[in-house]
C-alpha cells in the first residue's frame, strides 16, 4: 500500500492520500506498528463479505437448533461456519417474524457488523439514510423497493461501536426443498440490513 | 452537527463509489490502532464529530483526519512531522 504500489501520486483523489501514507510510514519507523500487520488488516476486511451473513441465514433457516445459537451467542455460532468475528465488539441478530420488521443504523456514524459482513456500503453511512431510518423507516424501505405492510411493525435498531446488530430475515416463499447453498444465494446485503427482504426464487 | 438521527433529510443515494487504496489504507491503520489499545472507536467518533469540516470531507476522510488528530493528541507523532513526510512523499512521488 506504500512505496511503488501507490496508484498515480500527481492525481491524489484526496490529500489524505498523501497524508495516511506519511501516517503510515512514520509509525513503522517509531515501530508503532508494522507493515504486516496493515497488509494483515486489510486483507483481513477483504476477505468479510455479505456472502458470510447470507450463509448464516441460509443455515438457520434449515437448522432451528442453529438458528437457536445464532440468536443466543452470534459469534460462537458464526464460528461453526468458520467465520471469525471474534473480538472486542458484540453481534446481536434480530429475526424478523410475520409480525415484526427490523431495519439497522447507525444514526450518529457508520457502525455495522464488518467482522462477519466486511465494510458497509456508501448509503449506510449518509447522512440521508442515517437521519431518516429512525423517522421514517418505512419511506426509507420504499425507496428500496421494499413496502412493510402496514399491520407489521418495523423495529430500528441503532448499532454502537460496542454493538452491532444483522438481521434474519424470514425463509421466503416457494423455497421448499432447496439447498442451503441456493437458499443463501437468495440473500442479499440489503436483506441483512433489513431495508429489503430476500425475494422468492421465482422473483429473484 | 453530526447527531442527525432524526433530521430532515432527502432520498437515499444508494450508489457506490470505488473504494480507493489510501482508504483500505486509512481503514486498516485506524482499526490496528484500536487493537493495539493506541485509541478506542469512542475516541475517533468523537474526534470525528468535533472535525469543523466534518459536512465537506468524505467519510474516509474524516477518518484519516480523526486518526491523525489523535496521534498528535497522544503525542505519538506531531503535525509538523507529518507535514514534513508528506512533502517529502510528493517530491519522491512527482520525481517518479
Amino acid at each position: 500500500m506504500t512505496g511503488h504500489d501507490h496508484p498515480h501520486p500527481e492525481l491524489p483523489a484526496s490529500p489524505y492520500a498523501v497524508r495516511i501514507r506519511a501516517i503510515e510510514q512514520l509509525l513503522i519507523e517509531r515501530g508503532v506498528l508494522t507493515r504486516a500487520e496493515v497488509r494483515a488488516q486489510i486483507s483481513y476486511m477483504e476477505a468479510r463479505s455479505p456472502e458470510n451473513g447470507a450463509r448464516l441465514v441460509a443455515r438457520a433457516w434449515v437448522d432451528e437448533g442453529f438458528k437457536a445459537r445464532l440468536l443466543e451467542d452470534t459469534k460462537k455460532a458464526a464460528l461453526e461456519l468458520g467465520i471469525d468475528a471474534t473480538g472486542p465488539v458484540e453481534f446481536l441478530v434480530v429475526e424478523n417474524t410475520p409480525q415484526v420488521h427490523n431495519l439497522i443504523v447507525c444514526t450518529l456514524c457508520s457502525c455495522y457488523p464488518r467482522a462477519i459482513l466486511g465494510r458497509p456500503p456508501d448509503w449506510y453511512k449518509s447522512l440521508d439514510y442515517r437521519s431518516r431510518a429512525v423517522r421514517e423507516p418505512r419511506a426509507v424501505m420504499r425507496e428500496f423497493g421494499f413496502e412493510v405492510p402496514e399491520d407489521i411493525e418495523v423495529r430500528v435498531h441503532d448499532s454502537t461501536a460496542d454493538l452491532r446488530y444483522m438481521v434474519l430475515p424470514m425463509r421466503p416463499e416457494g423455497t421448499k426443498g432447496m439447498s442451503e447453498t441456493g437458499l443463501a444465494g437468495l440473500v442479499r446485503r440489503d436483506d441483512l440490513i433489513g431495508a429489503t427482504i430476500p425475494l422468492s426464487p421465482a422473483k429473484a | 452537527m453530526n447527531d442527525v438521527g432524526g433530521d430532515p433529510a432527502g432520498p437515499v443515494d444508494k450508489s457506490q463509489h470505488a473504494v480507493e487504496d489510501w482508504e483500505l489504507l486509512t481503514d486498516a491503520i485506524t482499526i490496528v490502532l484500536d487493537r493495539k489499545g493506541l485509541k478506542t472507536t469512542d475516541e475517533h467518533r468523537r474526534t470525528i464529530e468535533g472535525l469543523s469540516r466534518y459536512r465537506e470531507l468524505a467519510y474516509y476522510e474524516r477518518w484519516a483526519a480523526a486518526t491523525e488528530r489523535l496521534l498528535i493528541e497522544k503525542g505519538v507523532l506531531t503535525e509538523k512531522e507529518i507535514d514534513r513526510r508528506v512533502e517529502k512523499l510528493k517530491r519522491v512521488w512527482s520525481e517518479e
